[in-house]
């Protein structure tokens, strides 16, 4: 099969978007073609445009992202899809253009993530990420993610004796690794015991989904994150021979029932597992050849079982690898080197790039003060709905 | 730029001035802001009172989230406040670092009955306006130990944090001063039910963020 | 009186809720479903209190869980009190309004929404 990888990439800070939607997609997009070589107009070689995106049709009004983004960057007649996979939008965008290439429709793919979130309020925001639940079932009675991620933290809290405690350790590492990041939404120090402490955590970290808390769950916030992508055949003729090689060596996704309350075993995210294994498959790897990892934590509880069922720690565990600091930067399992969800902030669609954006830093030796040091193979996960459809991405360096 | 002076307390000037019930002071505590700072609440001084006239002058005309009318009122009643011509009322005001972030007032109609007047955000995003308008409720329920306080609100934003979230007693017909608009109440049931998710902070008031919050300033950069 | 449903495949006997299109069973393909009332007796699984909810909730707060009923069907739905919800009860089911306001034809048909709402029994 055809070899597929990155030469490019391009992040705008998370945060409040000071532009419109299709601005900061743009933003992104020029990065990263600027930072491949690739040019517009007449010299254009990129031939599929890919935008993941979730809101733009039913928050900002705009539909057909894609057409536009292709028309605004002078990169026409390339072919044109805006991919919706809720969160998991931006890494099913990668997925695509991965397909497109090895399936030879294209040698050359721009993927975009973008969401503009805060263009609305944090109300209509929270009953536009619910959309995503089962209708009859769930949407009808103001359930919402963060619902279903409190009763999902309780049952995990249940079973294998996680605390609230443990979900502030994992919290306080993600903002920590944030303040490396010029990019991430919000760069504040956090204090353990200030977001723990008995005697006031109702003013910092009360309780939102109990006994989920303010600092276990992610920020709304605008942005956009952009890949390259193109075939190693053509790279050298594409002009980008001058450029590392990040190669997709897997990506596979997998769903599970729409209706959290059919999940087989309900403390188990079975479309994490199945997901990574075929990409671990299809990269030839395990998980104990993964050196770094991006795992979505819009709930802090996620990254826990995410890192479980990716076989990155025994089940059961993960919160006493957290507690170890294994997932810190210094640890033998860097978890969220960007900050995560958490703190690097969750534009929806532009998620599941902006963590392979991370990654490709990593592979490539840029990650600065974040750099984890001989990071060869690198492992995503993008958690869609409330685990109903992931997508998991293993990336390795030349 | 609102300059202050002294006036002559005449005869005059003592038949224009409001009667009192007498106002306890009120203590400042800490509170933690969700994004790691430290706030402290406290009553405002007469230099602060001055302060927050020319702060909130341009927000005059800011038409978003109803900051045009909710300026506008409260530059009225803190200037009443310096001018010695409302009953009894009371400026509080949130800090962080030395700037304000905050501020809440309103006053006593009697000594059961208090009059909530408004709360206003300068520092957005850190649920400033929540904390401060818990503490003033304190101050009518457990300091000047009232029995209820009459709330309206003037934006979404309010009716959804106070209406909604303290399930306040709809009162339509008790006219609030705020011009006749539908008045809430607090009854201290609801006070009681709410307070332990609402009402935080440390007293007595750590000493390094009194010292910090001791001379106030502007926002450096007001963005609401 | 609202009554809330769970649909028996009428191919292969599984009961379904809510509404499938194609029978769940991972041996039969059935498409027919035949309606039965879906109600009584359900241990609480797990369940959360949500403050921060979607708009047109006008109240503080909402508590939420996830049920199985004696016939082995999982369903989700508010849950009508305060105190005392623990994992593991035994709670009964009862239909609802579980939305105040629900816009179903523009701005002049505006009606309740109904559902589950767990009680203790």
């Amino acid at each position: 099969m055809r070899e597929v990888g990155i030469v490019g990439i391009g992040h705008t800070k998370f945060g409040k978007s000071a532009v419109p939607f299709l601005d900061m997609c743009c933003e992104a997009a020029l990065e990263a073609m600027d930072d491949a070589g690739a040019k517009t107009g007449r010299r254009n070689v990129i031939n599929q445009v890919f935008v993941g995106t979730m809101g733009a049709g039913m928050v900002n009004r705009i539909s057909g992202a894609a057409s536009a983004v292709v028309d605004t960057l002078n990169l026409r007649p390339a072919m044109a899809e805006t991919v919706e996979n809720g969160p998991a939008s931006g890494a099913s965008a990668v997925k695509l253009g991965y397909a497109a290439i090895t399936s030879g429709l294209c040698d050359c793919a721009l993927v975009i993530g973008g969401e503009a979130m805060r263009e609305v309020s944090g109300w209509e925001g929270t009953d536009f990420v619910a959309t995503m639940l089962h209708p009859e079932g769930e949407y009808r009675y103001g359930l919402t993610l963060p619902s279903f991620a409190g009763m999902f933290t309780r049952l995990c809290m249940e079973k294998y004796g996680l605390t609230s405690r443990d979900l502030a350790i994992v919290s306080a590492k993600n903002h920590a690794n944030a303040c490396l990041n010029p990019n991430a939404h919000i760069q504040a120090k956090v204090k353990l015991d200030r977001i723990t402490d008995e005697r006031y955590i109702a003013a910092t970290n009360p309780l939102v989904a109990d006994p989920l808390r303010q600092y276990d769950m992610c920020p709304v916030s605008d942005g956009a994150a952009a890949l390259l992508l193109v075939a190693r055949d053509k790279q050298e003729e594409l002009g980008f021979g001058n450029q590392k090689f990040i190669r997709i060596a897997g990506i596979a996704s997998a769903t599970d029932t729409h209706y959290v309350a059919d999940r087989e075993v309900p403390t188990d995210l079975l479309a994490v597992r199945l997901s990574a294994q075929a990409a671990y498959r299809m990269a030839g790897v395990g998980p104990e050849d993964i050196d770094v990892a991006e795992l979505h934590d819009a709930f802090q509880i996620l990254e826990i079982e995410e890192s479980e069922e990716a076989g990155l720690f025994p089940r059961g565990t993960g919160h006493l690898a957290a507690r170890e600091g294994r997932t810190a930067l210094g640890g033998d399992m860097p978890i969220n080197t960007s900050g995560g969800l958490k703190a690097k902030g969750h534009p929806l669609g532009a998620t599941g790039v902006s963590q392979i954006v991370e990654l490709v830093k990593q592979l490539r030796g840029e990650a600065g003060e974040r750099q984890v040091s001989g990071a060869k193979t690198a492992l995503a996960v993008n958690f869609g709905g409330f685990g109903n459809n992931v997508v998991s991405t293993v990336l390795q360096a030349e | 730029m609102w300059k202050d002076y002294d006036i002559v307390v005449d005869e005059m000037e003592g038949k224009l001035r409001p009667p009192t019930i007498g106002l306890k002071p009120y203590e400042a505590k800490v509170i933690p802001l969700t994004t790691g700072e430290d706030m402290i609440v406290r009553e405002a001084t007469r230099e602060e009172l001055v302060l927050i006239l020319d702060t909130i002058e341009p927000l005059l005309h800011h038409q978003k989230d109803f900051y045009d009318i909710v300026s506008a009122r409260i530059y009225a009643e803190v200037l009443g406040m310096l001018r010695y011509r409302v009953q009894d009322e009371y400026c509080f005001v949130g800090a962080v670092d030395g700037e304000l972030a905050g501020i809440v007032n309103g006053r006593m109609v009697n000594g059961k009955v208090g009059m909530s007047y408004h709360t206003m955000t300068l520092k957005r995003g850190a649920r400033v306006g929540a904390q401060l308008f818990a503490a003033k409720m304190e101050y009518h329920f457990d300091f000047m130990n009232q029995d209820e306080v009459w709330i309206v609100a003037e934006s979404p934003n309010g009716f959804k944090r106070w209406m909604i979230e303290y399930e306040l007693e709809p009162r339509f017909g008790c006219p609030h001063e705020l011009g006749g608009v539908p008045t809430f109440v607090l009854t201290r049931k609801l006070w009681e039910k709410h307070r332990a998710n609402k009402n935080v902070g440390t007293r007595p008031a750590f000493e390094d963020v009194v010292e910090a919050n001791k001379v106030l300033r502007a926002p450096a950069k007001l963005s609401v | 009186m609202e009554q809330m449903y769970a649909y028996r495949c009428t191919k292969c006997g599984k009961l379904h809720h809510p509404r499938y299109i194609v029978c769940q069973n991972p041996d039969c393909d059935g498409r027919e479903f035949v309606k039965e009332p879906l109600e009584g007796k359900c241990k609480l699984l797990t369940w959360t209190r949500v403050y921060n909810l979607p708009e047109g909730y006008m109240v503080p707060w909402l508590n939420f869980g996830i049920v199985e009923f004696e016939n082995g069907v999982r369903a989700s739905g508010q849950i009508g009190f305060d105190e005392g919800i623990e994992s593991g009860m035994e709670l009964v089911s009862t239909v609802g309004i579980v939305k105040e306001k629900v816009i179903k034809y523009k701005e002049t048909v505006v009606e309740p929404q109904y559902g589950f709402i767990f009680q203790k029994p």
